[in-house]
């Protein structure tokens, strides 16, 4: 096996291996460097020793005791935190839409809900007439069902293009 | 080894000025961050200002803090310029006074005294992590910071490369030769553990 191995790739010096004894117990290296660390460890006393005394070393590094932080340190942090400017930017945030998308861009009447919900209904029954054949007319039909729409339609286009600009806006912001 | 995404939200929450936000962010990272500057400076005191301070600089720049990197990364990169800078002061005023400053090669600070504690004791495990942290207290700033960030906080390579804003080559040849210097301290000292 580990011949064949050889006619792959040459055997480590001890220097190389030592070199990678870090990264080979992180588990970073390629599978055949790992390969080739792990053959060479096998087979070499000097290189073994090292690699137990890394071991030795990192599993004493990875238990040094933690200490708790004073009672009193989280105290001084949070009270020197800028609550109110942050709040203040996050208005500013919220605001920055085109004026033709606030919602009072829109004519009073066609915001009204009564409005929006009447032309959405006049449609409806246009619609309806047409299919049970009361409106023969296919023309007038479409005519009087897209003016119902008007106020709904607008009401909800404008809607979603402010969310749009925001949730763009505020990943313009983070990027 | 911390939760990226969840910090994300956290700190989108903090932009908004919520302030449960910024105590869950503090009660996530006081003890690493605390732990950090302990060991950058084994002083109390030192500590305590310092991880304080490195908080305060966050909590005030979020804005500064560019999502397409992790927040611990950031936060840790502060901590760490922050408790270098603090030592090179230190060290500045104690060249100060003694008026005869040495060589400034970082390596220089590093000192190998040979006559430690009693030769050729085996020392409990306990002991054995004292010695270990005073040792690590020795190695230079640069090593030393490394070193705990790699083996105490458990850094992966890349995040270390990411917090240090350093070329994983050298990420890797700095965690190699802070191993090395430690396990040549400690030879030197001779220092079994
Ligand atoms: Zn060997």
């Amino acid at each position: 096996m580990s011949e064949q191995h050889s006619r792959e790739a040459p055997h480590l010096t001890c220097v190389e291996c030592q070199r990678s004894l870090q990264e080979y117990l992180d588990g970073g290296l390629e599978k055949p460097e790992s390969m080739r660390v792990f053959l060479h460890v096998r087979d070499c006393t000097d290189c073994a020793e090292e690699l137990g005394r890394i071991e030795q070393l990192v599993a004493l590094l990875e238990s040094l005791p933690e200490r708790e932080p004073p009672a009193e340190f989280d105290a001084r942090i949070l009270a020197s935190v800028p609550y109110d400017s942050y709040r203040a930017m996050a208005g500013l945030r919220r605001a920055r839409v085109p004026v033709f998308l606030e919602e009072e861009s829109l004519p009073a009447w066609m915001r009204a809900r009564a409005v929006r919900y009447a032309g959405t209904a006049i449609a409806v029954v246009a619609v309806a007439a047409r299919l049970t054949g009361l409106l023969p007319d296919t023309a007038v039909t479409t005519v009087v069902a897209a003016a119902g729409l008007v106020p709904g339609a607008a009401y909800a286009l404008q809607g979603m293009a402010r969310r749009l600009v925001l949730a763009l806006g505020q990943s313009g912001e983070r990027a | 080894m911390f939760d990226r995404r969840a910090d994300l939200k956290l700190i989108r929450r903090c932009k908004l000025g919520e302030e449960a936000a910024f105590q869950e962010v503090l009660t996530r990272y006081r003890a690493a961050i605390y732990n950090l500057c302990w060991r950058m400076t084994r002083n109390d005191e030192d500590a305590r200002d310092l991880a304080q301070e490195v908080f305060i600089k966050v909590f005030t720049l979020l804005d500064r803090y560019d999502e397409q990197y992790a927040f611990s990364s950031w936060l840790f990169r502060i901590a760490t310029n922050h408790c270098i800078d603090h030592l090179r002061r230190q060290r500045l005023r104690m060249l100060s006074l003694e008026r005869d400053g040495g060589s400034d090669d970082e390596e220089a600070e590093m000192q190998i005294p040979a006559d430690g504690p009693q030769p050729d004791v085996v020392m409990q495990r306990r002991e054995a992590l004292e010695k270990l942290e005073e040792v690590i207290a020795d190695l230079p700033p640069h090593y030393r910071v490394i070193t705990l960030l790699r083996h105490d906080q458990q850094l992966s390579y890349e995040e270390i490369a990411e917090t240090l804003q350093l070329p994983l080559g050298t990420v890797k040849a700095r965690i190699h030769r802070a191993r090395n210097m430690i396990q040549q301290i400690l030879a030197a000292r001779k220092y079994e553990i």
